[in-house]
Parts: structure tokens; C-alpha cells; sequence
């Protein structure tokens, strides 16, 4: 009891708004219902279902610079963030998994009159000329500066100047503040409404929301149990929620089947072979196939059915953590 | 009370070498910590924005501890009533960079010179000078590397080359590409995708290929065209369509570009080689090329063996303001990085607000590159 007390293992979440809400439905696939203290303004939560686990609700950067620091030993962020904020990012944290939300891409994005601009190389000559030509560097509107600046050095472009920019980017070259921009984007409406263009290769990142480790945290013998346990609930729902269970009762040896079934349509007999029914966890998408597939093999009747939870001893969202923090 | 730690050791070799230096008549210049970052930002680009430490004050205004001593040094001089007149300068001190291995706090030593119309000698006696306060603090025997970026902007300019090419061999140079990557036909728009527009403007002039890029605009329904003007858009396709109907860079100017990066070794050979070239090539670098002798001989003249010195036509430090003669030196026993870095940049003060160009020719010593191992 102390120790759970002593020793939380402390989840950051974001504080409001959409990324709040998916977070929260997250958890709760998995089973999971976080709860927030008294009332919307408690900057502390638990895990109904888990004791142990706090849940620090911050701002989106906030959370980043929590991990980072290892303040927090996991918590949901966007990859936009990690990758801008901390320069070291794979050091010091692993992102664990992709959510599936909170998607945004960190785009260039040049004015729609530069007919003759289409890529990252014509945009390197075009900076270069721009400056020698008028002696200066040409600006680029911005909040990723970090990301940015890694980007245009893996392409080759090094003659431009980075305008911070906190707000409304997209406005800053019709504002004359900059000539192109660096900015996240999800359907390219706003870009098109401010009449610029996405360069054919000026996709910096695809970003989404993701459950992120901090390496340096306090990861303890307490810390590291209900880390496992945690990530099993979320790894067999994952599982269970994109497979489906198959079952068949096929003449003479599922044996051979089942290995076929594996090869074919990455169908698991994760119950053996040992009788003439087989049951084979499949991915949803394959599920029809394999059914079809079966009763061509001389099966009567093939179910399939839906799972709640897949839980297996080998855990590959805990391995994963595990790798890094030795 | 005998002992004396290294510190004591290293501020007793710093203050030799300042003090050999302001012997020399370099006065010993003392800018300020905190420098307007844009100066630095402009002139470096973007890249130097991770390794300096900047911060800010209260009206927005964005600063950075000093990353080195020429921008500084530079405009203060500007700055002073000496400005445009004659004056050297030498400084010791702190300057501030990230970097992975080793502290951000660092001292470095140099000097300056500016406004010496005797371009050579002064070129000779700031490498020189350079090289010994190296020693003074402690340097083994030192691995000598020399290039002309000055000669090399006007071998470019006798060969009369598209300005696209131009542009993309100077910035080659600067950043030591190799000479494939250097002459690979330019990327744009993925291939064949403007060859439409770029056949109809075969042959046309700037002002028809004004007229059909905003006719181009038009059509498309863009009618802001921000940052660049619809003149420059076109230019760029005239660029383009001239390369395309020219191909690649003419074979016999690539050949001639391709000898020229190829000298290296013996500086007075390779004087020889380059006048070679000059001669074959009916190019008249007769000057430039005086210039350079006369260098060697005021090194030479300075008690130094020219023949130790390593000459490189490839060799072109990575700051492109960087005009004339150019050096580096390593201690061979230690790290790749050198421990003496200049040149020549006589565009630079301009570029910081004199009304012309202004001679300048400076070295920068790393002091915390020497000296600990011996």
C-alpha cells in the first residue's frame, strides 16, 4: 500500500479539449477509466481499475517536457511535439504506440504563384537565388523551428531565415512577414485558403498522437509492475480489437491447416492443434478469406466471433519499454 | 603553495600570446558578451541557430552570448570613428557554442585587420602571426592547409557560365561536394513536368516570359503572388529552358573546372599549374594569380617554408563570405578539428553596414584545441 502510495506510476494526459476526450476513450477500450479528481479544474487523476497509477493532466507541450525530464514515466503526446521540443527525443523517450488520433501532418508550404516551385531542390535554388539577389535570406514562417531546421539541412536548403511564428502561420506570407511557411495540417484546407501549396516532398513528419515512455523516469520494481500491467490491458485490446476469432472443425489433422492458415492469412492456432477443431485468431480485414478459405478445406460450419481482450505472455508493448530502460 | 593547477598554466600562456599580439600592433579589442542575434543568424544561416545560446529582453528584441569574435569585432569597428580607416585588432576570451563533446564556454584567441590596401601582406602577416600565437600556447608542429576562394570566383567568372551554374558550383565548392554531385543536371518539378512551358519559352525574352507566367497566374486564378515577383518566376524558367536546351554544362568548361579543383599539393607548383591551366585555357588570370605569388613570397619573407604548406584548389572554408585567401591548421597528433581557422572576407563589413567594401582579412585560434596534451 505505501508503495503504491510512494511510488505511483504517473501517466501525463492532455488537460483539455479533443485530445482530452480521445485519450479518456483510449483508456477506456482498454478498460481503463481515468478519473479526474473533484471536478474539471483537478490537475490529478487516478485509474479507477488500477491503484497506483496517477494521472497528471497538462498541457500538450507540458507533457513533452515532463518526459523529457522524466518527471512522468509515460504519457499521450503528439509526435509533432517530441520531435520539436527535444532535440534528443530517441534518447529519452520511446513512443510506444500510435493511437489513431490527433493526426497532423508538418508540411512546406509555398505560395501557389510559384508555378515553377514543386519541390524541396527547387526550393533550394530558388533560396539561393532569392539571396543573391536581394542579399537576403528568404523567411520562413514557423513554430516548428527545430524541425524545420532538420529538415532543410537534409535537403540541401540553407539559405533562408526562420520568423518565429506562435499563430495563424498560414497568413504570413500574404502578410509579407514571410515568404513560405512550416506548419501542421490535416486536410490542406487552410493552406489552400491562404493560397498556398504543400511541396510534392515537403511532408516533414505525419504526425499523430502517441503513448510515449520516458527513459530517464524513476523506473522501479513497483513502477515497472504496474507499467506491465497497464500495457497488457492496452495491448490485448489492440489485439483483440483488430482480430477476430475463427473457428472451424476440419476432417482429419487441423495441423497442416493451421500452418497453411499462418502463411496464408496470418492467422494464429493459438490453442494448438490437438483436436480436429482449430481456432484461429485472424486480422478483421482477412477474416472472410479465411472462412471461404476453410470451408474450401472441407470444413462444415466456420464461426467467427468477437474478442474482448487477447492477453499473452509476451507482451510487445512492455518488451519495447523494457529495451530501453534495461 | 607551489603547485600550479593547469589553469594557472593556461591563463599564463593566453596572456603570452595576447600580449605577442598586441606587440605586433593588433590592440586588443573587447566586444560585448551579448550580441544581437539576427547579425548572426543572417550571416550563418539557420544551422547556427542550434549551437548558439540565445535569449531575449523585455521589448522582444533577441540576443545570443557571442559565438565567436569577428561579427563583434567588426561592429564595434564599424561602430567607432575608425571605421573605414586602417586598424587591427587582436582579442582573447570567451565565446559560447554548443557543442556535443566538450564545454559551451570556450576562449578564443585572433586578430583582425582591416582596411589594408597591401591585400597580400596583410593576408601573409595575419596567417603568420596566427600560427605562432598558436605555438606561443602550446601547439606541436602544425598541418598547413591553403586555398583562394578569390581565384576561384574569377577563374568562374572568365568561363562566362549560366548564373544557374554559377550559383551551383560556388555553393558546391563551399560546402566540399564532390564534383558528380556538383554537375548533376538540377532537380525540378519532377522532370518533365513544366516541359511544356519550358519549350514555349525557347528562345523568348524576358519580357514574353513575364507575360506568360502572369498569363499562366491568371488562368489559374491566383492573383496574389507573394515573395517573388512574377519577373523573377519567369527568369527562373528562362533559367531552366536554357539548360534544358543546352544540356548539362558544356564539356569542355567541365573539364577545365574539373583541372582546376584538381591542384593541390606545393603551393609554388601549384602556382604553376594554375598558370598552366590559365595559358591552355586563354583565360586571363594574370592578376590573381600575381596576387597569390606575392603572398607566398611575404610568407616567405616572414621566416616561414612555403613548400610546408599544403595547397588546395578544392579547399574553400564553409562560410561563404569568405573571399580571397583562405587557411586552416591542425595539430596532425590530435583532433581533425583545426585549431587555426581565417581568411579574407572582404564583403562582410559592408554587409553590416559600411557604405563600401571594406579590406578584411582575420584568423580565429581555438585555445582549448592545444596545448592540454603536452
Amino acid at each position: 500500500m505505501s508503495d503504491t502510495v510512494k511510488n505511483p506510476l504517473v501517466i501525463a494526459v492532455p488537460s483539455k479539449g479533443r485530445l482530452q476526450e480521445n485519450t479518456a476513450a483510449f483508456f477506456a477500450r482498454a478498460g481503463l477509466t481515468v478519473a479526474q479528481g473533484r471536478g474539471a479544474r483537478d490537475y490529478r487523476g487516478t485509474i479507477k481499475e488500477m491503484p497506483g497509477v496517477e494521472i497528471a493532466f497538462l498541457s500538450a507541450s507540458e507533457i513533452v517536457s515532463q518526459l523529457a525530464a522524466g518527471n512522468v514515466h509515460m504519457g499521450v503526446t503528439g509526435e509533432d511535439l517530441v520531435r520539436e521540443t527535444v532535440a534528443d527525443a530517441d534518447a529519452r523517450m520511446e513512443l510506444l504506440q500510435p493511437l489513431g488520433f490527433g493526426h497532423a501532418n508538418v508540411v512546406v508550404a509555398v505560395p501557389q504563384a510559384w508555378i515553377d516551385v514543386k519541390t524541396m531542390a527547387d526550393l533550394e535554388d530558388v533560396a539561393a537565388s532569392y539571396r543573391a539577389r536581394r542579399g537576403e535570406r528568404m523567411r520562413v514562417a514557423t513554430k516548428y523551428i527545430h524541425l524545420t531546421q532538420r529538415y532543410f539541412a537534409q535537403t540541401g536548403v540553407t539559405d533562408y531565415r526562420i520568423v518565429e511564428s506562435l499563430g495563424a502561420t498560414e497568413g504570413a506570407p500574404a502578410a509579407g512577414q514571410a515568404e513560405l511557411i512550416v506548419d501542421i495540417t490535416t486536410t490542406g484546407a487552410t493552406l489552400r485558403a491562404n493560397a498556398l501549396k504543400i511541396l510534392d516532398d515537403g511532408v516533414m513528419l505525419e504526425s499523430q498522437a502517441n503513448l510515449v515512455a520516458s527513459v530517464k523516469a524513476d523506473w522501479n520494481e513497483n513502477t515497472r509492475k504496474l507499467a506491465r500491467s497497464l500495457l497488457a490491458r492496452i495491448a490485448a485490446e489492440e489485439d483483440a480489437r483488430t482480430s477476430r476469432e475463427v473457428r472451424a472443425r476440419i476432417p482429419y489433422s487441423a495441423d497442416m491447416y493451421a500452418e497453411k492458415a499462418q502463411e496464408l492469412f496470418k492467422a494464429r492456432a493459438i490453442f494448438g492443434t490437438g483436436s480436429d477443431v482449430v481456432t484461429l485468431v485472424c486480422p478483421v480485414e482477412r477474416t472472410p478469406a479465411l472462412a471461404d478459405w476453410l470451408i474450401m478445406q472441407g470444413a462444415k460450419h466456420v464461426t467467427v466471433s468477437a474478442l474482448d481482450y487477447v492477453f499473452s505472455a509476451v507482451n510487445p508493448l512492455y518488451e519495447k519499454l523494457a529495451k530501453r530502460i534495461g | 603553495m607551489t603547485t600550479e593547477t593547469d589553469k594557472d598554466r593556461t591563463s599564463e600562456r593566453e596572456a603570452a600570446l595576447i600580449a605577442r599580439l598586441i606587440a605586433a600592433g593588433y590592440g586588443r579589442a573587447e566586444p560585448a558578451i551579448l550580441q544581437p542575434a539576427s547579425v548572426f543568424l543572417d550571416l550563418s544561416g539557420e544551422d547556427i541557430r542550434g549551437r548558439i545560446y540565445l535569449t531575449g529582453d523585455a521589448s522582444g528584441a533577441e540576443y545570443c552570448l557571442r559565438p565567436e569574435y569577428t561579427i563583434p569585432v567588426c561592429r564595434d569597428y564599424l561602430a567607432s570613428a575608425q571605421a573605414g580607416q586602417a586598424a587591427a585588432f587582436s582579442y582573447l576570451g570567451p565565446v559560447f557554442r554548443y557543442r556535443s563533446n566538450g564545454p559551451a564556454e570556450f576562449n578564443q584567441a585572433g586578430l583582425e585587420s582591416f582596411g589594408r590596401a597591401d591585400r597580400e601582406a596583410a593576408d601573409a602577416e595575419i596567417f603568420t602571426l596566427a600560427v605562432e600565437a598558436a605555438h606561443e600556447l602550446g601547439a606541436g608542429p602544425l598541418k598547413v592547409q591553403i586555398g583562394d576562394t578569390g581565384l576561384f570566383t574569377r577563374f568562374l567568372a572568365m568561363l562566362d557560365l549560366p548564373p544557374v551554374w554559377l550559383r551551383r558550383i560556388r555553393r558546391g565548392h563551399a560546402r566540399g561536394q564532390s564534383l558528380d554531385l556538383m554537375f548533376k543536371p538540377p532537380e525540378n518539378g519532377n522532370g518533365g513536368d513544366h516541359s511544356g512551358v519550358l519549350a514555349a519559352l525557347e528562345g523568348t525574352d524576358k519580357t514574353g516570359a513575364r507575360a506568360l507566367v502572369e498569363d499562366l497566374l491568371s488562368i489559374a486564378g491566383i492573383s496574389s503572388v507573394s515573395g517573388r515577383s512574377a519577373g523573377e518566376i519567369a527568369e527562373r524558367f528562362l533559367e531552366q529552358a536554357s539548360l534544358k536546351a543546352g544540356g548539362a554544362i558544356a564539356a569542355e568548361k567541365r573539364s577545365l573546372i574539373e583541372r582546376y579543383l584538381a591542384i593541390e599539393g606545393n603551393p609554388d607548383a601549384a602556382s604553376g599549374k594554375l598558370r598552366a591551366l590559365a595559358a591552355d585555357a586563354k583565360l586571363d588570370l594574370a592578376d590573381v594569380l600575381d596576387a597569390f605569388d606575392a603572398r607566398l613570397g611575404f610568407i616567405a619573407a616572414r621566416g616561414f617554408d612555403v613548400s610546408e604548406l599544403d595547397f588546395s584548389a578544392r579547399f574553400g572554408r564553409n562560410l561563404d563570405y569568405y573571399t580571397g585567401f583562405v587557411f586552416e591548421a591542425h595539430d596532425p597528433a590530435r583532433a581533425i578539428r583545426p585549431i587555426i581557422g581565417g581568411g579574407r572576407y572582404d564583403g562582410l563589413l559592408r554587409t553590416l553596414g559600411a557604405t563600401q567594401d571594406i579590406p578584411a582579412v582575420g584568423a580565429a585560434i581555438w585555445c582549448d584545441r592545444m596545448g592540454a596534451s603536452a
